[in-house]
């Protein structure tokens, strides 16, 4: 089988160039620049095509940043992340909608910039809207939106424009008791999908069991374990139970 | 640069898409809607008009067309620089979420900034019809005056952009020294008659606003030729300041999504 993600000594650090000041970038500029935090240390790993990663840890451990990374937002320090030229999307909370443009301009820049063509996207937009269940409020600026209403079209844009590896950090379903039902449902059916890769962040332990058909559990940027979602979920909440 | 314009070829349609839904939104539920975008520039000027021309006492025919030529010039020219320091602040939602090169979000702006110029300079060629000024041929030199403009304006603004993650009070900055720059640039007085030699002459050759208003009322105030030359190097100028900006951008973007 080959593989879709192949990533070799990947590290990412956030240096510590934090926002300052005139007066301190004056003063301090060398100085500021050397403190470096390394999020994800060297970690190596491959994912098959069509195969569905699970990613565990405990919070601040890089399981975040690794999924950005993986998606391009991030470049990395040293090592490489090859994608064999996949597309790629990452669905993670707090989406980058522009709160005085409306749903329907939303989707289309969503799209644009996942790399769709505008033909391509308003063939797919009255599907969106459909699933959204935005009804008219679809023309409405995004800022009068509810957060239910908005996470529901952030995830019904990702979830209906479909990249050939899809990067998932914590939403597996959203919205009302109705919604999630379907946002679930409609989640499983893209994971399930034979020629769509996936690696999930999640600390939902039951949904991860169900998914996937490996498990990667990250601790403070390395690799502690990977392999069958059972095996490694059983020596991961040893672990947590132990701090 | 290669892939500074394999960039743009590729984000292009999301800056064009994007502009557009900007400035559809800006007068979506506004009573006037889109009168707006000709009654705001228009304010603008019988304001500056007003103090030029009553409070100073400045009688000089036409005067007014002389004031809009500075001030459609100064606006694209300063909205541009304004805009591009918190760029990606504004937009760090889309930048969290996917890969974009930077300044194309500056390119998306500086869409919605041409179009409020072109709004501008149509009311430049009616205000020169309502008070006589002759068209003439030099008018045909409008492209060349836009694009220096631009470059000059793109250019600092990429560098702008980068810094402007980094430096928190950078837009503090960029505010006082563009309302000094404003004063200095000659838009409601002729910098070549007002200001003293030799100063007047180091302000419209070093500051690049105060020389391209200056050819631009050549060409459309009194008619002359502008200064092929001096529109040339700020050209040349917009061309490498952005060449820096870009390579700055491309240099150190991955690290913008980490910081703010």
């Amino acid at each position: 089988m080959e593989n879709a993600i192949e990533v070799k000594d990947l590290s990412i650090k956030y240096k510590e160039l934090k926002k300052m000041t005139i007066k301190q970038s004056l003063l301090h500029f060398r100085l500021n620049r050397t403190e470096e935090f390394e999020a994800v240390k060297g970690i190596s790993f491959s994912v098959e095509k069509g195969r569905i990663l699970g990613i565990i840890g405990k919070n601040g451990s890089g399981k975040s940043t690794l999924l950005r990374a993986l998606a391009g937002i991030f470049s990395p320090d040293r090592g490489t992340i090859d994608l064999m030229g996949n597309t790629v999307s990452l669905m993670s909370i707090g989406t980058g909608f522009q709160n005085k443009l409306t749903g329907f301009e939303n989707i289309i820049l969503a799209g644009l910039l996942m790399g769709f063509t505008e033909e391509e996207i308003r063939k797919k937009a009255p599907e969106i809207i459909e699933f959204s269940e935005l009804g008219n409020f679809i023309y409405k600026p995004v800022r009068t939106y509810s957060s239910g209403m908005y996470s529901k079209l952030a995830f019904s844009i990702t979830a209906l424009l479909e990249t050939d590896i899809m990067l998932i950090d914590e939403v597996l379903s959203v919205g009302d008791i109705h919604f999630r039902e379907k946002s679930g449902q409609k989640m499983r059916e893209i994971i399930r999908d034979e020629n769509r890769t996936v690696v999930i962040v999640s600390h939902s332990m039951g949904t991860l069991k169900e998914l996937c058909n490996e498990i990667l559990w990250l601790n403070d940027g390395v690799i502690m374990e990977t392999g069958e979602p059972d095996e490694v979920i059983a020596h991961y909440e040893a672990y947590m139970k132990k701090l | 640069m290669k892939n500074f314009f394999l960039n743009i070829k590729k984000h292009y349609k999301y800056a064009v898409y994007q502009a557009k839904a900007e400035l559809k939104a800006e007068i979506a539920n506004s009573y006037l809607s889109w009168i707006w975008w000709i009654l705001d520039p228009l304010f603008y000027m019988l304001i500056y008009t007003f103090v030029v021309v009553v409070v100073f006492g400045n009688n000089q025919p036409g005067f007014p067309v002389f004031v809009f030529i500075g001030l459609t010039a100064w606006d694209l020219f300063s909205r541009m620089i304004t805009g591009s320091v918190k760029t990606v602040k504004n937009n760090i939602g889309i930048i969290n979420k996917v890969y974009i090169p930077k300044y194309i979000f500056l390119l998306s702006k500086s869409f919605v900034f041409i179009f409020k110029f072109m709004i501008s300079f149509a009311l430049i060629l009616i205000l020169m019809l309502v008070f006589r000024v002759p068209f003439t041929l030099q008018m045909l030199n409008f492209p060349l005056i836009i694009l220096s403009i631009y470059t000059v304006a793109f250019g600092m603004g990429t560098i702008l952009l980068h810094f402007g993650v980094f430096v928190e009070d950078l837009a503090n900055i960029i505010g006082i020294v563009m309302r000094f720059l404003f004063y200095f640039s000659g838009i409601f007085y002729d910098i070549a008659i007002r200001i003293p030699k030799p100063y007047n002459t180091i302000l419209i050759n070093f500051n690049p606003i105060a020389a391209i208003i200056h050819q631009f009322r050549k060409a459309f105030f009194y008619g002359v030729f502008p200064n092929y030359y001096i529109l040339l190097i700020w050209f040349v100028m917009g061309i490498i300041l952005t060449v820096i900006g870009v390579h700055l951008i491309h240099k150190y973007e991955d690290s913008y999504a980490k910081i703010a």
